[in-house]
């Protein structure tokens, strides 16, 4: 027995050696500067701030942050990593990390993300979002669902009740649509692409059943997916100018200065509808699960290892470790202080008290009934990109009137997905 | 003697040497890509002949990229030429030196503000809730004006940018070459009692023909080159309708598809045409 414990200590003395001779070599290596390539966060321009609490970690390494919005940031991480590969962290979302995954672009995340930081923690959500092929790729800098956010001085002035289902959100965005008094019932998003008009058109076209594909069979070509553009098209008519060819921005920016009556959006936005500092709507905002059937867009935004400027392991565990530091609990708390609501990702930081004392019970509760309808609703493939792009393309034909017939348009779209299919084979 | 005549070789070649690596290979590369079927996301390819340039011209968005590429050219440059020479002569026939002086200044601002800075304003100006330039037509009317959302006005609101920064610049360059031109000319049309609009439109303008086709092709490369203030100002959309060649090309290479073998058969096709196209007008109004 006694021999067993000792060549059980022995081998825990030998690990415990090896952990930290691996941890010295580690801090040892990470002295150059970890180059990152994102888009602008709120939470990322934090970090930058502790720059000397990264070196003291790593042993002397830096880190620089480039900052893209969205769609040019999708497009140059896809450019830099098939290509040069000048970055070592790149900022990947759950749109394109099944492409980075399977074209080798990223390395799976957990191989080189230290224990002790806890991934475990982060929402099921996101990690679930952040999971292709049965592994992690990336750590969570932002994510969730939908919210319907409405404006509760309007709607009570009008006698409207908070909608609950479609029905009664498209009679209420009629009825709160005045142009002439500079209120616009509703805001979606027209401008092209995958996370932009196609994200928002989801949660109709998988609320009504539609599928996208069977295997290899594309079954996107439905009744629902008819019934889904009507209705987006039909919403249009009341979503503010300016929405046509807009994108978040544009939504967000029509409601927060006053001149949406609701909408349905992305849980960030509540952060910064409910924050004096970016909304002039702030103490008039309610919220709410997405009108039924409507399914929630789960959707998450992180850091990966990048596989080409990291070309051996050293550098990859450096990359992990300053990944694991910017998505660490430390960090996700000073966002809670600063109030970046967006930037909260672990369930030890949502379910603290200061969240609480912070945000209130309403905004908790919210956010845990939208979970229960939250769900997946692109198609889980790397193919997903340029399908859902050229969607957007159509779609926005479509909300601009440069095109009519949508069956035409999805009968475009199915011929499109074949070929895709054909040509990845 | 032999020395003498090889100095300039001595000193040409490496400067030579560098622009063709840099003007060739590129070249070159994209020549033999646009063979193959590579794609971004995948390392490998073969080669697949001319199988990307078949496949372009039932691609109805390559298709209508040309006809919104040959509308932009056709309306930029002529815009740009017509604001300039208009301008010009204006200016020349009522202001002062010192007017002119200051005109010139203020006319050269747009041209040096970085493109996709000069996009970024006006994309803002033109918004239809917060925009200057909308603002007075939702003030009368009640009605918001949404420019860059309407298909039948967003490429002619993206090309009046593009006569903004143009055509002010290219309004002092006329200025400064009627400048240039000797009196007499004019004051013999005047004695025949040739009026204002006459003595520019016979006199002054045949006389600058060739420094004002030299302006149209300046303009012509420019304007094929368009591609920072459409993506800023509209992607390309709404729809596709302001979608131009070198916009859809990158949108194939790097936003939409990683399909750079598709996109470089594109650029070679471009690069074809131009060549041919700007031959052919170049041999035929030499001056």
């Amino acid at each position: 027995m006694t021999s067993v414990k000792t060549l059980v200590s022995s081998i825990a003395y030998a690990c415990l050696l090896a952990s930290s001779v691996s941890s010295v070599a580690l801090a040892a290596e990470c002295s150059g500067t970890i180059r990152v390539l994102a888009q602008p966060r709120d939470g990322l321009t934090l970090l930058e701030s502790h720059k000397d609490e990264f070196a003291k970690l790593s042993g002397g390494a830096s880190f620089e942050i480039d900052y893209l919005n969205e769609n040019d940031r999708r497009a140059k991480t896809k450019a830099d990593a098939s290509t040069i590969g000048k970055y070592n962290v790149y900022y990947i979302d759950e749109a394109n990390v099944a492409l980075f995954a399977s074209a080798g672009w990223v390395a799976p995340l957990m191989d080189y993300y230290p224990a002790e930081y806890d991934y475990a923690d982060f929402d099921p959500g996101r990690q679930k979002v952040a999971t292709y092929d049965g592994k992690v790729w990336f750590a969570p800098l932002t994510g969730g669902g939908d919210l319907l956010v409405y404006r509760k001085d309007l709607l009570e002035a009008a006698g409207v009740k908070p909608p609950t289902t479609l029905d009664e959100m498209k009679e209420a965005v009629k009825k709160l649509h005045q142009p002439d008094k500079g209120i616009y019932g509703i805001a979606l998003r027209g401008q092209r692409g995958s996370g932009a008009n196609v994200w928002r058109w989801m949660p109709y076209f998988k609320g009504f059943g539609g599928e996208w594909f069977d295997g290899n069979e594309p079954k996107f070509n439905s009744e629902a997916a008819v019934k889904a553009t009507e209705t987006y098209l039909e919403l249009f008519k009341y979503s503010a100018p300016g929405t046509q060819t807009g994108g978040w921005d544009e939504s967000v920016g029509a409601f927060t200065s006053g001149q949406v009556a609701m909408l349905v959006e992305s849980t960030p936005l509540v952060g910064m509808a409910i924050d004096p500092k970016s909304s002039q709507v702030a103490g008039k905002v309610g919220y709410l699960p997405p009108p039924t059937p409507l399914t929630g867009g789960g959707y998450g935004h992180g850091l990966a290892i990048g596989t080409k400027a990291n070309a051996d392991d050293a550098s990859k565990a450096c990359a992990g470790l300053f990944i694991a530091w910017a998505t660490s609990k430390e960090n996700e708390q000073r966002r809670l202080e600063a109030n970046q609501f967006s930037e909260l990702n672990r369930t030890s930081i949502m379910t603290s008290d200061t969240f609480a004392k912070l945000y209130g019970p309403d905004l908790g509760q919210a956010l845990a009934d939208t979970g229960k309808v939250t769900a997946v609703n692109f198609w889980q493939s790397p193919l997903w990109p340029d399908l859902g792009d050229r969607w957007g393309i159509i779609l926005e034909e479509l909300i601009a009137g440069s095109r009519t017939d949508i069956k035409d348009g999805l009968n475009e779209l199915e011929g499109f997905a074949k070929e895709l299919v054909a040509r990845s084979q | 003697m032999t020395s003498r005549t090889r100095l300039p070789a001595v000193f040409l070649a490496p400067p030579l040497l560098i622009l063709a690596v840099l003007a060739f290979v590129p070249t070159a590369y994209a020549i033999y890509i646009s063979f193959r079927n590579r794609e971004l996301s995948r390392p490998d390819g073969s080669f697949v002949g001319l199988a990307n340039y078949i496949d372009l011209f039932s691609d109805r968005r390559f298709v209508n990229a040309i006809g919104v590429s040959l509308t932009w050219e056709l309306v930029t440059v002529t815009l740009t030429l017509l604001v300039a020479i208009v301008l010009g002569i204006l200016m020349f026939e009522f202001a002062s030196a010192r007017q002119r002086a200051v005109l010139t200044l203020i006319f050269l601002v747009p041209v040096i503000l970085p493109r996709v800075s000069a996009a970024f304003v006006w994309k803002f100006a033109f918004h239809p809730l917060y925009g200057i330039v909308t603002y007075p037509y939702k003030a009368i009317t009640g009605q918001p004006l949404d420019l860059l959302s309407n298909p039948a006005t967003a490429l002619m609101t993206v090309a009046l940018v593009d006569v903004w920064q143009w055509g002010l610049f290219f309004g002092v360059i006329v200025l400064k070459l009627l400048e240039t031109l000797p009196p007499q000319p004019f004051e013999a049309a005047r004695l025949d009692h040739a009026r204002p609009w006459e003595v520019y439109l016979y006199v002054a303008l045949p006389m600058l023909k060739a420094p004002l086709i030299s302006l149209t092709f300046i303009k012509m490369i420019e304007s094929l080159r368009a591609f920072d203030l459409i993506y800023v100002m509209t992607r390309g959309g709404p729809g596709i309708v302001t979608e131009t060649l070198d916009m859809y090309a990158f949108s194939q290479g790097f936003i939409e598809s990683g399909r750079i073998s598709y996109a470089s058969s594109m650029a070679v096709l471009m690069m074809v045409a131009t060549t041919v196209i700007f031959t052919v007008i170049w041999k035929r109004v030499k001056p």
